[in-house]
């Protein structure tokens, strides 16, 4: 049975019935045993990851088979080890760990037997694009059904093995198990006989019982860690190709400028520097090693055509966006206020960064990206090659925050520039290269959370008048997704809002937002009050603030905040977090999740913003763009709601209610009511 | 360019490197030692955070020409296999989210506790204040650090 890649599953919309799958069963091929398969780590080091489902098209399928693939999804062998294929991109948000432990528990399978291989780009697995907290929410039915077919075609290869009925068995720690008379095989006894019978159809895939799962529910420590603490653990940063050369590009300093001329002696000069090539985004220094590539774009001499974006200027654009946002003469029965937030930067650890390898054969790229299938169309684009010569993988991620989900301006085709640059380089230079950002690249050619300027409104007599609108700002200053997108600024300016309406009508915050929410968001909010004592004394000079947010209407998020104000200095203590996520793939994770996002959102009420002025995006280190410190950590104690509701995500959610209720407790402690991120205290 | 004798991670090596070159990429480039990462370049961060005769210190402003014939440990050299103490506390806290920075808060905290074995929260912000994590995984740094503190230290 011959069956192409595209055919090893099948993911459709049926209207109504939400996602359906179909899966079909892939013929079994010989290959390496997988214990003898290097992890996909150490082969990134070196080659490419070869995938199962990447076969030259006639490979022979002898018997007995030795694996079982019965979707793209996951892999059985006949030493026991089970292969998942997380299609999502991992940049500490624990997806490759959560997907599979989904598809794990539906299986059946021993958790201690799993590896967790990173997939290439490639629509045979759906949407890959790593953003909006979408992974668990859009792929927990689908991860389930990989893994339920899987254990019925092994459950019938195990009846039909004893002669028994398939309906008296169950899978458990990768065996199948006959319940009547407790004899038992492992998968890997039946993969021979599994790889030969009919895959069950969608529709007629039974799903276990939630109280059955033994692995969905539990804080399973994440797949990386082992790795990541050894200083093993692959990054784009830390890709390695025999050959491979490294590069560094100058890039104008002012937004979207071009090269007028330069002069590359001095470069030159370096010992190590192989190549300079200009490029569609700058100047290119191509040596040995990277220290060199970046003491030869140092000492380029560049002239910059900087164009009519000299002209931009964050301050001035923010005050005309409150002009364009004020009514003038708002009604006497309204209450009317405008929240300002300024651009912020990604400020990913790792920065940007690709590795790319372009020959006759093709173009390969190792990326830390978000959205591999929109590199894949970059470099279609780009090289005007067919997509089977393109193939993009992904390690893992320093941080992404939406930064590397970017594909530029909407409209165009996809441009992610750190690809595009890479790629371009090694077309010229005809050999593989790694393309290093700089910290300063990274700030100056970031791809900003939109200034924004929000106007919320109420009548006094009714809170459930409130209504927002956002302002944002159109320019050549580019813009992107940053985490939890257009949510911070909402929650930012309807929880002051709300805040500035419970002082108006003398009506407390909790017992307000109480009577205004209903169901899981008010549940939310009684939690965090619950756990903050919410009305209990404070001490002096410490306040306490209220929010409640559900990024993409999806979790429910409440927060507490508990603040000391010591003359202008704002300084969080304590924060209570309640969260409803539906039903929970692994509790740590979720918790870790919204401990990330308070200190996300912390960074940015207290802390960074960017500046342009001529065109320039003025912090260009971490010193003028201060992240939230060690010393600066509240204690933060999350607590999760039991439910059975359908799960979604936490990446983003953490991150909405914070600042507001910072602020809220700041206003509580001051009277000083700060309407603009960063907070600053006068 | 000049040959430089380095001793990382318990071996001796001699490389041909430009002698202001910032130690961390020689580790990274010529010796493969990935483990230690580029993240600021300005020592503004902490993601190369090395150990150089015990004491932690960040590879990207170091020239390699300083630290010649000096002691230098990465993380690839903390344990053969991940279980140092505090390798095993980041384990137990689930500490790491993209992990980027973790090495060097391993290398940073590994230093403060073989020089102030039972540090307290003071000693620990000071020692820890310095080092960036944008995932916000501080609150699980110190657990992890109180936790080896706790089980008798390194």
């Amino acid at each position: 049975m011959e069956i192409s890649r595209r055919d090893f599953l099948k993911v459709s919309f049926v209207a109504g019935s939400g996602l359906v799958i179909a899966v079909y069963l892939g013929g079994c091929k010989e290959l390496p045993t997988q214990e003898n398969t290097p992890t996909a780590t150490a082969l990134l080091k070196s080659t490419p990851i070869p995938t199962r489902t990447e076969l030259p098209e006639g490979t022979p399928t002898p018997e007995p088979p030795t694996w079982f693939t019965p979707n793209v999804f996951v892999t059985i062998g006949s030493a026991g080890l089970i292969t998942i294929t997380a299609h999502r991109s991992e940049m500490g948000q624990g997806v490759r760990t959560a997907l599979p432990m989904i598809l794990a528990d539906e299986l059946g399978a021993d958790w201690n037997s799993v590896r967790v291989e990173q997939a290439l780009g490639d629509p045979a697995y759906g949407s890959q694009e790593t953003g909006g907290s979408h992974s668990i929410q859009n792929f927990y039915s689908i991860m389930r059904s990989a893994g339920a077919v899987g254990r019925q075609v092994l459950i019938s290869a195990a009846a039909q093995t004893w002669g028994v009925d398939t309906r008296d068995c169950f899978t458990e720690k990768s065996m199948v198990i006959h319940r009547p008379s407790g004899q038992k095989l492992p998968f890997s006894a039946l993969i021979t006989l599994a790889s030969t019978l009919p895959v069950p159809a969608s529709r007629v895939i039974s799903l276990k019982d939630p109280a059955d799962f033994r692995i969905i529910g539990t804080s399973l420590g994440r797949v990386d860690n082992p790795e990541i603490i050894t200083g093993k653990a692959v990054y784009g940063m830390d890709v390695r190709l025999p050959g491979m050369l490294y590069s560094a590009v100058a890039h104008c300093p002012v937004i979207r400028g071009k090269v007028t001329s330069y002069d590359d002696s001095a470069t030159r000069q370096v010992p190590g520097v192989r190549e300079v090539v200009q490029i569609d985004n700058g100047i290119a220094v191509v040596a040995e090693h990277a220290y060199q590539a970046l003491r030869g774009k140092a000492l380029l001499q560049v002239s910059w055509d900087s164009g009519a974006n000299t002209r931009l200027n964050s301050t001035e654009l923010e005050q005309a966006l409150l002009e364009r946002a004020k009514i003038a003469t708002p009604p006497a029965d309204e209450l009317v206020q405008y929240y300002t937030m300024p651009y912020f930067a990604h400020a990913t650890m790792e920065p940007m960064n690709c590795t790319a390898n372009v020959s006759s054969d093709g173009c390969e790229v190792w990326v830390p990206t978000q959205n591999p299938q929109v590199v894949r169309s970059n470099i279609k684009g780009l090289l005007r090659i067919g997509p089977d010569k393109i193939k993009v993988y992904v390690p893992l991620i320093g941080g992404g925050f939406g930064r590397r989900l970017e594909s530029g301006p909407a409209g165009l085709s996809p441009t992610v520039d750190y690809v595009s640059e890479a790629v371009q380089i090694s077309q010229a230079i005809g050999a593989p290269v790694h393309l290093i950002w700089t910290r300063q690249d990274d700030f100056e050619h970031d791809m900003y959370q939109p200034l924004s300027v929000t106007r919320v409104r109420a009548r006094l007599d009714d809170i459930s008048t409130l209504s927002a609108q956002r302002f944002d700002v159109s320019s050549s200053i580019p813009v992107g997704y940053w985490r939890s997108v257009t949510n911070p600024p909402e929650a930012f300016a309807r929880e002051s809002f709300m805040d500035e309406y419970a002082v108006m009508t003398k009506a407390d915050p909790v017992v307000l937002r109480h009577n205004y929410l209903n169901g899981r968001a008010r549940d939310v909010v009684d939690m965090a009050a619950d756990m903050a004592s919410w009305g209990s004394p404070t001490p002096t000079g410490v306040g306490r603030g209220i929010a409640y947010h559900a990024t993409w209407g999806a979790t429910h998020v409440a927060q507490v905040a508990e603040v000391m104000v010591n003359e202008t200095e704002i300084r969080v203590l304590h924060v209570f977090c309640a969260v409803d996520c539906g039903l929970v793939i692994n509790p740590d994770m979720v918790i870790a999740q919204m401990e990330s996002g308070i200190v996300f959102g912390l960074t940015a009420a207290l802390k960074e913003h960017i500046h342009i002025e001529s065109g320039i995006v003025t912090p260009y280190s971490f010193a003028g763009y201060p992240l939230l410190r060690f010393d600066e950590m509240p204690q933060v104690e999350v607590q999760i709601v039991k439910s059975t509701e359908r799960p979604t995500g936490v990446g983003e959610m953490g991150n909405p209610p914070i600042a507001p209720a910072v602020a809220n407790a700041v206003f509580a402690i001051t009277g000083q009511r700060l309407r603009r991120l960063p907070l600053r205290l006068t | 360019m000049s040959q430089i004798s380095l001793i990382v991670n318990g071996s001796q090596q001699t490389l041909d490197v430009d002698p202001d070159t910032p130690l961390l990429w020689v580790l990274r480039d010529q010796l493969g030692l990935t483990g230690t990462k580029y993240s600021c370049g300005l020592g503004q961060c902490g993601c190369c955070t090395v150990h150089i005769e015990g004491e932690a210190k960040r590879s990207c402003t170091i020239p390699v020409s300083s630290v010649v014939d000096k002691v230098i440990v990465t993380i690839e050299g903390l344990s053969p296999d991940g279980s140092h103490p505090l390798q095993q506390a980041w384990v137990s806290e689930q500490v790491a989210q993209c992990g980027y920075c973790q090495p060097g808060q391993i290398m940073t905290a590994a230093a403060l506790l073989s020089r102030t074995p039972n540090p307290n929260d003071e000693q620990i912000n000071q020692a820890m204040a310095g080092m960036l994590c944008r995932c916000g995984t501080y609150q699980r740094i110190k657990r992890a650090i109180r936790r080896v503190i706790a089980e008798g230290g390194l």
